[in-house]
């Protein structure tokens, strides 16, 4: 553990001659490593570990901020479970995720497929084009597109309005809501996972493409049989990130529904912001977190099981 | 034709070809479109955002206008620049002699610390967030840059670009400066650093980008209009009863501006740091 609480400074410039005064040199030789944590450290401890593992003490209090948390063992866990918007909101979130999951990995994929053909004109432009919208923050995206899918004077109604038809208030329907937030979110990251995935086709051997082509595979039976199989890892990866980062849902709906109509797109770490931020209940917000926690690593267990047992 | 084709089954029929190529243009204007929407509608008035026109009829420029003398827009701009800068600054000591460390050293307890880090990458982020609160409300910390520079400034990600990078640098070179009697700082400074530049780069870039686009930590922590950052400004334009449209996508496009200027400039660097990582699998 960083022991110093100094910056990393330098330890003995005088040291000319490594061979003279072996136990202090040692000694000094040994702490340089720490010297070059401590600052690293001392952050991620105050601000990401310590408050990590002082949410789960947390949990089993009351705590509304400025009073001192107060021992109530697993009442919040046991309120928790009783409460059915958690169970909506769980509910919501893994709906939404499993949907966004096999929309963005079936789009990054499709894409990365279509722009790693050797004919494929200006791929270098395409790439950088569906890129762009992942630079772009959630928030900004979302307020573009509360003018998208706004009920009347939002583009897809004007654009729908042109050829005589009438779609529904996107965002105001419990139907198409989460469906509307899922599409945004594909569309911010597609060109993202489509660039992870076609690094990943780039790595798969081209002997063995060119193999399986000559013995008179056709081109779907050369992407089914050699190269999804050789994509395994990065889909793995791609499939794992997407749903972390999916079950963490929070500033789309915040933005574009917050969190209605009715529940519809109340998301699990809305859950716990309205529970922590607007409610002032501290204690039972981590509560919730932790549980969200536990939710995600199991899923990502479980996918790698999954994915990785295929793998043989 | 036909015997013109090498690897027969490699390309498909011109065709197809034709085919697939319009569905990726048709599939990138609809990419694109959003953007031409919000830039269309950020040069509109109020009625024509209304009306069911398409393009403005007038170029009007009082969204952008309003957008800079009512609200506080130049103020959230100039905090999020603040802290996005600084966080990337910080960020890029913090990480360097961090990874160093876990690059060119061996100690007692290094992989439990490397793995402490790592594991933290899982852990949603409103897990920190809720004793943070507390602790900060406490010692008054709620409404200052420090809250949101520092925790995006100990980036696990960054730690761990650095560490990939310098354990790449020949372990020679630093044994002969350090024969030549060059202290361990001096040497970090004057040997490996410049060494790691490209590194270094990424990782400032990719905190830049988290800092500017984070959400939660500033709605959390920043509870004055006036310390607010450009994601939660323009999100409370946007929860506001009567939400002016056009004045809201004035908003976005602005704050796309120095994205896509650093994206542009930078876009090797941060198509390589975003996606690294994926394909050592």
């Amino acid at each position: 553990m960083p022991r110093r609480a100094t910056g990393g400074d330098a330890p003995g410039r005088l040291r000319s001659r490594p061979g003279r005064r072996p136990a202090s040199w040692r000694l000094r030789r040994a702490l340089v490593p720490y010297l070059f944590l401590t600052p690293f450290f001392l952050l991620f401890g105050i601000f990401w570990a310590g408050p990590i593992l002082a949410s789960f003490a947390y949990s089993f209090t009351e705590w509304r901020g400025i009073t001192a948390p107060e021992f109530v063992g697993l009442r919040n866990y046991a309120d928790l479970f009783a409460d059915e918007r958690f169970y909506t909101a769980l509910g919501n979130t893994l709906w939404m995720a499993a949907l966004y999951v096999v929309l963005a990995n079936l789009a990054g994929l499709s894409l990365a497929l279509l722009l790693d053909a050797p004919w494929m004109p200006t791929r270098h432009l395409f790439r950088t084009a569906f890129f762009l919208p992942m630079t772009i923050s959630m928030v900004v995206t979302a307020v573009i597109f509360q003018l998208i899918y706004a009920g009347d004077i939002g583009l897809l109604a004007k654009l729908l309005s042109v050829f005589g038809l009438e779609g529904p208030a996107w965002l105001r329907d419990p139907a198409t809501a989460p469906l509307a937030i899922v599409a945004m979110r594909v569309w911010r990251t597609m060109g993202y996972y489509a660039i992870i995935y076609l690094a990943g086709l780039q790595a798969v051997s081209s002997d063995l493409k060119e193999a399986a082509r000559l013995d008179g595979a056709s081109e779907w039976q050369v992407i089914r049989h050699v190269i999804l199989p050789g994509l395994k890892p990065v889909m793995l990866f791609c499939v794992i990130l997407t749903t972390i980062s999916a079950l963490e849902m929070f500033d789309e709906p915040m933005v574009l529904t917050q969190g209605g109509p009715g529940d519809a797109t109340l998301t699990a770490v809305m859950y716990v912001y309205q529970q922590g931020f607007q409610f002032l209940q501290l204690g039972y917000a981590a509560a919730a977190s932790y549980v969200l926690t536990l939710v995600i690593v199991l899923i990502s267990i479980a996918q790698k099981l999954w994915l990785g047992e295929k793998d043989r | 034709m036909i015997l013109a084709r090498r690897g027969s089954a490699q390309d498909p029929s011109p065709v197809l070809r034709l085919g697939l190529l319009l569905a990726l243009c048709a599939l990138l204007s609809v990419v694109l479109m959003p953007w031409v929407w919000a830039l269309l509608s950020s040069f509109k008035p109020r009625s024509e955002i209304m009306s069911t026109g398409f393009l403005p009829e007038v170029w009007h420029l009082g969204n952008y206008r309003d957008l800079f003398a009512t609200t506080m827009y130049p103020r959230w701009l100039l905090n999020s620049v603040i802290v996005s800068v600084s966080a990337a600054m910080v960020g890029m000591v913090l990480c360097s002699t961090g990874g160093y460390a876990f690059a060119k050293f061996r100690f007692p307890g290094k992989t439990l610390l490397f793995w402490m880090v790592i594991a933290s990458v899982s852990i949603p982020p409103f897990t920190t967030v809720i004793p943070l609160f507390g602790w900060m409300a406490k010692l008054g910390l709620l409404n200052t840059y420090l809250v949101l520079v520092l925790p995006f400034a100990a980036s696990a990600f960054g730690l761990f670009m650095m560490r990939q990078y310098m354990s790449t640098l020949p372990d020679e070179l630093i044994e002969a400066a350090r024969i030549d009697g060059c202290g361990e700082f001096r040497l970090f400074l004057t040997v490996i650093l410049p060494l790691s530049r490209p590194a270094l780069g990424t990782v400032g870039i990719l905190i830049f980008i988290a800092s500017w686009n984070s959400f939660i930590w500033p709605l959390v922590f920043m509870r004055s209009e006036e310390m607010f950052t450009l994601p939660v400004g323009i999100a409370g334009l946007n929860s506001e009863q009567m939400a002016e449209y056009g004045l809201i996508m004035a908003a976005a496009v602005v704050s796309c501006l120095p994205m896509l200027l650093v994206f542009f400039a930078m876009q090797k660097q941060i198509i390589a740091g975003l996606t690294s990582g994926a394909v050592k699998g």
